[in-house]
C-alpha cells in the first residue's frame, strides 16, 4: 500500500483523517494567518484570511475548513494568496463601525468599534458554554454583533466563562482584569483551586500578585476552557484580608507571632493534651482545598505521632455517601468513568447535580453532548439548566431518590430490557434485588415522589433502549439521611443497564472541592489510611508500619460531625482544622459553635480569618492554591501537578510544611524537603492506587489512578475487565422517608446548594467581583407558594426549621416546585446552616443538607 | 474507543420558533427589548437569535404589507419601479422576486394574488417542450390533486421502488443527473455520500427557494405538480435511507405553499408518506432571504437560526441538518430524478449530450415574444433557445440569474451543456433567461444588480459582506475599473457561490457600457 500524502509548499505530508490544511500546515510549522479561527471550535471560515491555493482549484480555499486530501498540492505563500489575504484583512479591518462600549459586566468588555463581525464569539458561546449570548444580526453590510436582549452583557445569559474573549481576534471583547494590569513577570501552568473538575490553568503574575488566568488548550479536562470562577475570580489572592502571620490567642485577642514560636507552642500544646487526656482527645480535619501532600502529612501526624485515627475531611459532609455506596457496590470509592466518557455517551443520567453551575466546565460538556443528540435524563427536585434541555426530567420531591430510583429499576426489570449477560457475568445480588422490587410499584413511587408515572416509565424505556449509560450524580443524592442508599439505588440502575466498566458509561459522581478526591485518597478518613486501606485490617497496619515506623491504631476514629459533638460534650479537647470552615459550612450550627467554644486547643490553617478561625487558639496563615507546589486529585481520579504561580503573602506557608514542622518539633524524623518527597512516600504506602505516581510523570495532563507502577499509563476508567471487588453488587435498598419530610409544623422541603458565581462559603469568591454578580443568598420559592403565603418577590422572610431560624430574601422562581425551597449558603450573614439539623446518613454520617423541613414566617409590616 | 454519537434530529414543535416570530410580527410589529426577552422565553430561542432573525429576514424586518412589488431583474427591466434596496413603507414592500418574470412588473396584492403592471391580471405562463420528450414539464398542465396526479402515474415509481432503494440510487447515478439549481453537482454522488455517511438519522430536503430573479420553473412545479415533487423527494429519502424530509418554499410563493401543504396532507392521508410509513414530510416556509436558496443557509433556517451561510466542507451530506447527513436538492432536480426512476436511466441518457444528460427547463422572461417555460434538451445552442423565445433587438441576455452571465450575441452559439458552458465561462444557473434590449441603460442595470447583491448578501464572510456594499458604491460612482478590481477580490475569496459569482454580470455590464454614451 502506498502512503497517502499531499504536498504543502512542496513538502510531502502524510494524510491524517479529517485533518484540515491549516492544522497540517501548523503541524509542519508553516504559518498561515487567521482571524476567526479558534482550535476549540468547528471552523467557520468567515474571515477568509487563511486562504491558500490548491492546484487545480478554481479559486483559493480557506485552509481552516478545507480537509487536506491525498494528492493535493497546496501553496500557502504564493504571491497571489498573500496579496488576497492582505486585501481581505484590510477590507474587514477598515470596515469597523464605532458603537457604545458595554462594560456592564465586571469581567468582560465589549467594544463594537473593534468588531469585524466574524462570528467567532458567536461560535464560541454556542459551542463552549452553550449560552448563545451573541449573534450577528442584520445582513450584508448591515451585519453587526448583538449580545443578549439589549447589548448589556450583565443582563444577558452570559456565564462569564470568557470563551468569547479567547475567540475574538480583534480585541472587541476583552477581559477587564487584563486592561491595566502590571507587566507579567511569571507564567505558570497549574490547576484551578475551585471545584473538583480540575481544569488546568495558565497563571500570569508578578512575583506576588496574580494578574490573569486562562485555560490551556489541549488540557485533558478543560480543553482550554474555564468558568467564571477559575478564570476571573482570583482577586481574593491579593486581598488585604489575607492572613500573613501566625496569630496566637491572648485572651480575647490574637497576637502575631513568628513561625518558630507558633510551631513550638503548638507542638507543646498537642503533647500536653495527649499526655493529659490520651490520643482520643485530639482530632484533625484535613482540607479538601489543600494539596494531597498536606492531607497525607496531617493524617500521618495524627495516626503515627499522636496515635489516633480521629482524622476526617470535608468529603464527610459531601460525597461520603457516594464513596461508601460505590465501595459497597463496586469496591472502589471513586468514579468508575472519566470526563471523556461524556462525549462518548449515548445516554446520560444526571441525578442530584447541577453541573452547569457547580461544575461549569463539565456541565457545559454534558450540555453540548445532549445538544449533539445524547439522550439526557435529569433527576432533580429543581428545574436546572440541564433539566430544561433534558429528554425527561423527573422533578421529584427532595429526599425521595431511593423511591424513585427503585421505581425505575422495577419498571426496567418489568420491561425486560436489562443487560442479562452483564448481570450474569459481572454482578451478584440480582435475585435479592428482584425480590425487594416485588414490593415496589411504579404508581406508589410516582405518588411518593410527586412525578408522573408515565414519565417514570419513559425514563425506564430510555434507559433500556439507550444502555449503557453514564450516571452523573451530585450532592443531591449524597447529602441525605438516605444518601448511601440513594447512590446504591443509582448504581443498581447502572448495573442493570450494564454500564459500569463500559466506554461512555458508568458512575461519574461530581466532586465538590478541587482536592476532595485526593483528601480521601490520602487517608483523611477515620477508618482508612492512605489508599482506602481499612485500619481494622492487621495486614494494612503492618504494611503501614513498614513505611511509617509504627502502625496506626486499630480502632476507627471520629467523623467530623462526631468530633464537634464530642467537643460540645468536652470529650474532645484539641482540634486541628486545616482549611475547613466548620462554623459556616457544617450542619446544626448551634452544636458546632458550642463544640468550638469548648475546645482547649483549636488550630486553624487558613488563608483568611474564617468564621471558625475566630474561635481558634492558634491561626496559621496558609498559602493558597496558586501559591504552592503539590498535587490535587480531581473527580475522575486524575492526579495533577500544582505549581506556585506567585509567592504567598507575608509569612503564609503551604499547609504541608507547617504540618511537617510541627511533627519535627514533636520529635518525628521526617525528612521531606519538597512536596515531591511526600508524594514518593504516598506511592509506597498506597501502591495499588498511587504506586506509579511521582512528580516527574505529572508534568502534562497528570495521571489517573489506579496507577500501580511507574510504567503504568493510568486508568481513565475502572472495572473494565471486572469489578474491583470481584463482582458488582446489586443491593436491595428500600425507601425510608426522611425525618425532615412531611413535618406538620415545618411543611416546606428546603434544599441548600450553590450558584454559579460563588464557591461554597464564599471565602474566595466573596472577595472578588463575583460578589457584585451574586451579592445575596436568595430563597427560591415557587410562585404558587409565594401567592399562598402572600409573599412578594424580594421580600425578606423568616425561615424556621426545628434546629434554627434565619432570615432570607425570597426570589420567586420557576426552578423549584410547589412545596420546595432552595437556599444558598455563600454569605456568612445568612447562616444557612443554622437551619440544617443533626440528621446524618447512618452509614456515611453525611449530613442532610439537601432536605430540611422548614416553615416560612412573614415579617410583620414595618 | 467508540465514535461519539451523531446529533439526532429533534422533533419540530407544532409552531417552530421562526413561525412563532412571524406570527408575532404580524400581530405586534417590531419587538422591543422586553418583547425580545419574552419571545426568547416562549420560542426557546436565545434572545440574540431573536434579534438576528428580526434583522436578518426581510419578512420579520419589514412585516406584512398589502403590496409586495417585485424588484427582480426582469420586472425592473420591464419598467418596474421597485429597487431591491427600497425600504418597506406602509403601502409597499419591495421583494425579489415573485416568480412572475414572464409578465412583469409583478405585484403581489393581498387577497388578489399577483397582478401584472399597475393592476392588470397576470396571465399564466406558457409551458412548452422542445425536447424529444418532456422530463419535468410533462405534468405542468396541472396535476395538483392526488387523484389527478395518480392518473398520470405519479407515485407509481415510488410504489415500485420500495424495497429496492439500491436500484433508485444506481438509476440516478447511471442517468448522470446533475443538480438543476445552478451548481450542477452530480445528484447520484450526493445521494450516495449521504447514504454512506455515518449517522443514525438522515434527512432529505426539497429546495424550493427559487430566489433567482428570472426563473420560475420551480414555482410552477410546486404549484402544479406538487405530488411529482413529493414523489421525487420520497424516492430520494428511499435512496439515502432518510426518515425525515422537508419541502422549503419561499414566502414569496404563497400559491406554491398552498399546493405543497395540500399535497403533503393528501399523501399522508393516502398513507404514502407520514411517520407511520417511516417518512415524515414537513413544509418550511421561508422568511424573505435570497441566501436561503444556498443549502447551508437553508439548513440554518430550518434549525431556527438567522439566514446565514455556513462553511463547506463539511458538506450537508455528511453534516447537515442538526449534524445529520442531509441531501438538499432543487425542486426541478427531484422531478427529474423521479422521471429517471419511473423510466430508467437509459432513456434519460438518451436525452441531451454525453456530458449533460437530460433536459433543462429554461424560464423565458418578459419582453421575449414567447415567454414562459421551455424545456430543452442539453445540446441545443443558446441562439436556438433565444430564437425559440422570439428574442429580437437584443443587445445581450442575462442567463442564469443575477449571478449568471451577460452574453452578447456573438457568444450565443454556446451550447446548453454544463461541461461546455463551464469551458466557455458561462453560468447556466437555474436557467432564467432575461433579455437585455438594445438601448438598455447598462450602468443602471449594473447598479440594480449591485443593489440586489448588497441587499441579499448574508454577511457571513467579510469579502461579500463588505465588498457588496463597496461594489455598489463603485458602480454608482461609475468606477468600472474599481468595480472590476474589487469584483475579482470578492469572487476569489468569498465563502459561497453568492460571492463567487456576484461580480460577474456587474463587471460585464460595466464593460459593455464602456461603448455606451
Amino acid at each position: 500500500m502506498t502512503e497517502e500524502r499531499a504536498y504543502l509548499d512542496g513538502r510531502a505530508v502524510a494524510i491524517e483523517a479529517g485533518e484540515t490544511i491549516l492544522s497540517a500546515a501548523r503541524r509542519l510549522g508553516i504559518e498561515i494567518p487567521t482571524l476567526c479561527f479558534d482550535a476549540r471550535l468547528a471552523p467557520h471560515g468567515t474571515c477568509r484570511v487563511c486562504l491558500v491555493e490548491v492546484a487545480g482549484a478554481e479559486r483559493p480555499h480557506a485552509a481552516c475548513h478545507t480537509p487536506l486530501l491525498a494528492g493535493m498540492r497546496v501553496h500557502t505563500q504564493s504571491a497571489r494568496v498573500v496579496e488576497l489575504r492582505d486585501r481581505v484583512r484590510a477590507l474587514q479591518l477598515g470596515a469597523t463601525r464605532p458603537g457604545p462600549v458595554d462594560d456592564s459586566h465586571p469581567y468582560l468588555r465589549i467594544d463594537p468599534g473593534a468588531c469585524i463581525a466574524c462570528g467567532a464569539c458567536v461560535a464560541a458561546c454556542d459551542q463552549i458554554p452553550g449560552r448563545s449570548v451573541y449573534a450577528i444580526a442584520g445582513r450584508g453590510s448591515h451585519s453587526h454583533l448583538v449580545h443578549g436582549p439589549g447589548d448589556q452583557l450583565a443582563a444577558s445569559r452570559c456565564v462569564g466563562c470568557g470563551a468569547c474573549v479567547d475567540a475574538c481576534p480583534t480585541g472587541a471583547i476583552t477581559d477587564r482584569d487584563r486592561a491595566c494590569a502590571a507587566p507579567v513577570e511569571r507564567t505558570t501552568r497549574s490547576v484551578c483551586g475551585y471545584c473538583g473538575v480540575g481544569c488546568e490553568v495558565e497563571v500570569r503574575a508578578t512575583a506576588d500578585r496574580v494578574l490573569s488566568i486562562s485555560g490551556i488548550l489541549g488540557a485533558p479536562v478543560s480543553r482550554g476552557n474555564l468558568c467564571i470562577k477559575g478564570r476571573y475570580a482570583h482577586a481574593y489572592q491579593s486581598s488585604a484580608e489575607r492572613l500573613t502571620e501566625p496569630l496566637l490567642r491572648r485572651g480575647a485577642d490574637f497576637e502575631p507571632v513568628g513561625w518558630d514560636e507558633a510551631i513550638s507552642w503548638l507542638g507543646e500544646r498537642l503533647a500536653t493534651i495527649h499526655r493529659e487526656s490520651g490520643p482520643g482527645a485530639l482530632a484533625a480535619l484535613a482540607s479538601s482545598r489543600s494539596t494531597n501532600e498536606a492531607c497525607y502529612l496531617l493524617q500521618k501526624l495524627f495516626r503515627v505521632q499522636l496515635g489516633t485515627n480521629n482524622i476526617d475531611c470535608c468529603a464527610r459532609v459531601c460525597h461520603s455517601s457516594t464513596a461508601a455506596a460505590l465501595r459497597i457496590t463496586t469496591g472502589t470509592a471513586a468514579a468508575s468513568a472519566c470526563f471523556d466518557d461524556i462525549e462518548r455517551a449515548g445516554l446520560i443520567v444526571v441525578a442530584g447535580a447541577n453541573p452547569t453551575e457547580a461544575h461549569p466546565v463539565v456541565g457545559a460538556r454534558i450540555l453540548q453532548a445532549a445538544r449533539r443528540g445524547a439522550v439526557l435524563v435529569v433527576i432533580d427536585p429543581r428545574r436546572t439548566e440541564l433539566a430544561e434541555l433534558a429528554d425527561v426530567q423527573l422533578q421529584l420531591r427532595a429526599g425521595t431518590n431511593v423511591a424513585l430510583l427503585t421505581g425505575i429499576a422495577r419498571a426496567l426489570l418489568d420491561s425486560g430490557r436489562v443487560d442479562q449477560e452483564y448481570l450474569r457475568d459481572r454482578t451478584e445480588g440480582l435475585e435479592d434485588l428482584r425480590v425487594m422490587l416485588q414490593d415496589v410499584s411504579v404508581a406508589d413511587v410516582a405518588a411518593i415522589c410527586g412525578v408522573d408515572p408515565a414519565e417514570l416509565e419513559r425514563v425506564a424505556t430510555l434507559l433500556g433502549a439507550g444502555a449503557p449509560g453514564l450516571f452523573v450524580s451530585g450532592l443531591g443524592l449524597s447529602e441525605l439521611s438516605q444518601g448511601v442508599d440513594s447512590v446504591i439505588a443509582l448504581a443498581n440502575l447502572a448495573m442493570l443497564t450494564g454500564s459500569i466498566g463500559r466506554v461512555g458509561a458508568g458512575m461519574l459522581p461530581l466532586r465538590g472541592q478541587n482536592n476532595v478526591q485526593g483528601s480521601a485518597d490520602m487517608g483523611a478518613m477515620p477508618d482508612m489510611i492512605t489508599g482506602y486501606q481499612p485500619v481494622t485490617d492487621p495486614a494494612v497496619r503492618d504494611r503501614a508500619a513498614a513505611v511509617w515506623g509504627s502502625a496506626p491504631p486499630a480502632t476507627p476514629g471520629m467523623t467530623v460531625t462526631e468530633m464537634t459533638a464530642a467537643a460540645s460534650r468536652g470529650e474532645l479537647r484539641a482540634l486541628w482544622a486545616q482549611g475547613e470552615d466548620l462554623a459556616q459550612s457544617d450542619p446544626y450550627q448551634e452544636r458546632v459553635l458550642a463544640g468550638l467554644r469548648r475546645l482547649d486547643l483549636l488550630v486553624v490553617q487558613d488563608s483568611f480569618m474564617s468564621e471558625t478561625a475566630r474561635f481558634a487558639h492558634l491561626v496559621l496563615p496558609a498559602a493558597g492554591a496558586l501559591e504552592q507546589d503539590g498535587t490535587f486529585t480531581n473527580g475522575e481520579r486524575r492526579v495533577q501537578r500544582v505549581r506556585a504561580a506567585v509567592s504567598a503573602p507575608g509569612q503564609a506557608r503551604p499547609d504541608w510544611e507547617a504540618v511537617r514542622d510541627v511533627a519535627l518539633a514533636m520529635g518525628a524524623d521526617w525528612g521531606y524537603e519538597t512536596a515531591a518527597d511526600v508524594m514518593d512516600e504516598v506511592a509506597r504506602v498506597a501502591p495499588q492506587l498511587y504506586g506509579g505516581v511521582c512528580f516527574d510523570r505529572l508534568d502534562v495532563g497528570g495521571l489517573q489512578w489506579p496507577c500501580p507502577t511507574l510504567d503504568h499509563p493510568g486508568s481513565p476508567r475502572m472495572h473494565e475487565g471486572g469489578f474491583a471487588r470481584g463482582r458488582g453488587r446489586l443491593v436491595p435498598v428500600a425507601y425510608i422517608p426522611s425525618p425532615e419530610a412531611d413535618l406538620a409544623e415545618h411543611p416546606y422541603r428546603l434544599m441548600t446548594g450553590r450558584v454559579l458565581d460563588h464557591y461554597n462559603v464564599g471565602t474566595m469568591t466573596r472577595r472578588t467581583p463575583n460578589q457584585t454578580l451574586a451579592p445575596v443568598d436568595w430563597l427560591e420559592m415557587s410562585a404558587a407558594d409565594a401567592a399562598r403565603e402572600g409573599i412578594g418577590d424580594r421580600e425578606t422572610v423568616t425561615v424556621q426549621s426545628r434546629w434554627g431560624s434565619i432570615e432570607a430574601p425570597v426570589r420567586i422562581s420557576e426552578r423549584v416546585a410547589e412545596g420546595s425551597l432552595f437556599l444558598t449558603f455563600h454569605q456568612p450573614e445568612t447562616h444557612t446552616n443554622r437551619l440544617v439539623g443533626p440528621g446524618v446518613d447512618p452509614t456515611s454520617k453525611c449530613p442532610e443538607y439537601k432536605l430540611v423541613g422548614v416553615r416560612i414566617i412573614r415579617r410583620p409590616a414595618v | 474507543v467508540s465514535a461519539p454519537p451523531r446529533r439526532a434530529l429533534p422533533q419540530r414543535p407544532a409552531t417552530p420558533p421562526l413561525e412563532a416570530l412571524r406570527a408575532w410580527r404580524a400581530a405586534h410589529g417590531p419587538p422591543t427589548q422586553a418583547d425580545v426577552v419574552a419571545l426568547g422565553r416562549t420560542t426557546g430561542l436565545p434572545a440574540s437569535t431573536v434579534r438576528a432573525a428580526f434583522e436578518g429576514y426581510a419578512d420579520l424586518r419589514d412585516g406584512e404589507c398589502d403590496r409586495h412589488a417585485c424588484a427582480g431583474t426582469a420586472c425592473w427591466l420591464a419598467g418596474g419601479d421597485a429597487n431591491p434596496t427600497d425600504r418597506a413603507s406602509a403601502e409597499r414592500r419591495a421583494v425579489s422576486c415573485l416568480g412572475h418574470c414572464h409578465a412583469g412588473p409583478a405585484t403581489l396584492r393581498t387577497g388578489e394574488g399577483v397582478v401584472s403592471g399597475p393592476s392588470g391580471p397576470c396571465p399564466e405562463p406558457d409551458v412548452r417542450c422542445r425536447a424529444s420528450r418532456p422530463v419535468v414539464t410533462g405534468r405542468l398542465d396541472t396535476h395538483r390533486g392526488l387523484a389527478a396526479a395518480r392518473s398520470v402515474g405519479v407515485w407509481s415509481a415510488y410504489a415500485a421502488a420500495r424495497g429496492r432503494s439500491g436500484d433508485v440510487l444506481v438509476a440516478v447515478e447511471d442517468a448522470g443527473l446533475r443538480g438543476r439549481g445552478g451548481a450542477a453537482f452530480p445528484t447520484g454522488w450526493k445521494w450516495r455520500a449521504a447514504a454512506e455517511a455515518h449517522g443514525d438519522q438522515r434527512v432529505v430536503i426539497a429546495n424550493g427557494d427559487e430566489g433567482d430573479p428570472g426563473s420560475f420553473v420551480d414555482r410552477l412545479l410546486l404549484e402544479r405538480d406538487p405530488h411529482g415533487v413529493l414523489e421525487g423527494l420520497a424516492l430520494c429519502a428511499l435512496a439515502v435511507g432518510a426518515s425525515r424530509a422537508f419541502v422549503f418554499v419561499r414566502s414569496e410563493y404563497p400559491s406554491a405553499q398552498r399546493a405543497v401543504a395540500e399535497a403533503i396532507a393528501e399523501a399522508e392521508d393516502a398513507g404514502l408518506i407520514g411517520p407511520d410509513v417511516g417518512l415524515e414530510v414537513e413544509m418550511v416556509v421561508g422568511l424573505g432571504s435570497y441566501v436561503c436558496g444556498e443549502e447551508t443557509a437553508l439548513l440554518g433556517t430550518i434549525e431556527g437560526g438567522p439566514p446565514r451561510v455556513r462553511a463547506r466542507p463539511p458538506f450537508p451530506t455528511t453534516s447537515g441538518l442538526y449534524g445529520c447527513p442531509t441531501v438538499v436538492d432543487n425542486v426541478e432536480t427531484l422531478v427529474a430524478a423521479r422521471w429517471i426512476v419511473a423510466h430508467g436511466a437509459g432513456p434519460f441518457r438518451a436525452l441531451g449530450t454525453q456530458e449533460s444528460s437530460g433536459t433543462k427547463a429554461i424560464s423565458i422572461t418578459a419582453d421575449f415574444e414567447r415567454t414562459g417555460v421551455v424545456e430543452v434538451e442539453f445540446g441545443i445552442s443558446l441562439r436556438e433557445v433565444i430564437a425559440e423565445a422570439g428574442g429580437s433587438d437584443l443587445g445581450a441576455v442575462l442567463l442564469g440569474g443575477p449571478m449568471g452571465s451577460v452574453l452578447t450575441p456573438e457568444r450565443w452559439d454556446v451550447v446548453v451543456c454544463y461541461h461546455r458552458m463551464r469551458a466557455a465561462g458561462v453560468q447556466l444557473g437555474h436557467g432564467g433567461l432575461i433579455p437585455i434590449p438594445i438601448g438598455t441603460d447598462l450602468r443602471a442595470l449594473a447598479l440594480h444588480l449591485s443593489q440586489f447583491m448588497q441587499e441579499e448578501s448574508c454577511g457571513a464572510c467579510a469579502p461579500c459582506r463588505i465588498g457588496s456594499e463597496r461594489l455598489r458604491d463603485r458602480v454608482e460612482a461609475g468606477d468600472a475599473s474599481g468595480a472590476a478590481d474589487l469584483g475579482e477580490l470578492i469572487a476569489a475569496t468569498s465563502l459561497c457561490a453568492f460571492g463567487h459569482f456576484m461580480p460577474g454580470p456587474i463587471s460585464a455590464l460595466l464593460a459593455l457600457a464602456e461603448g455606451q454614451p
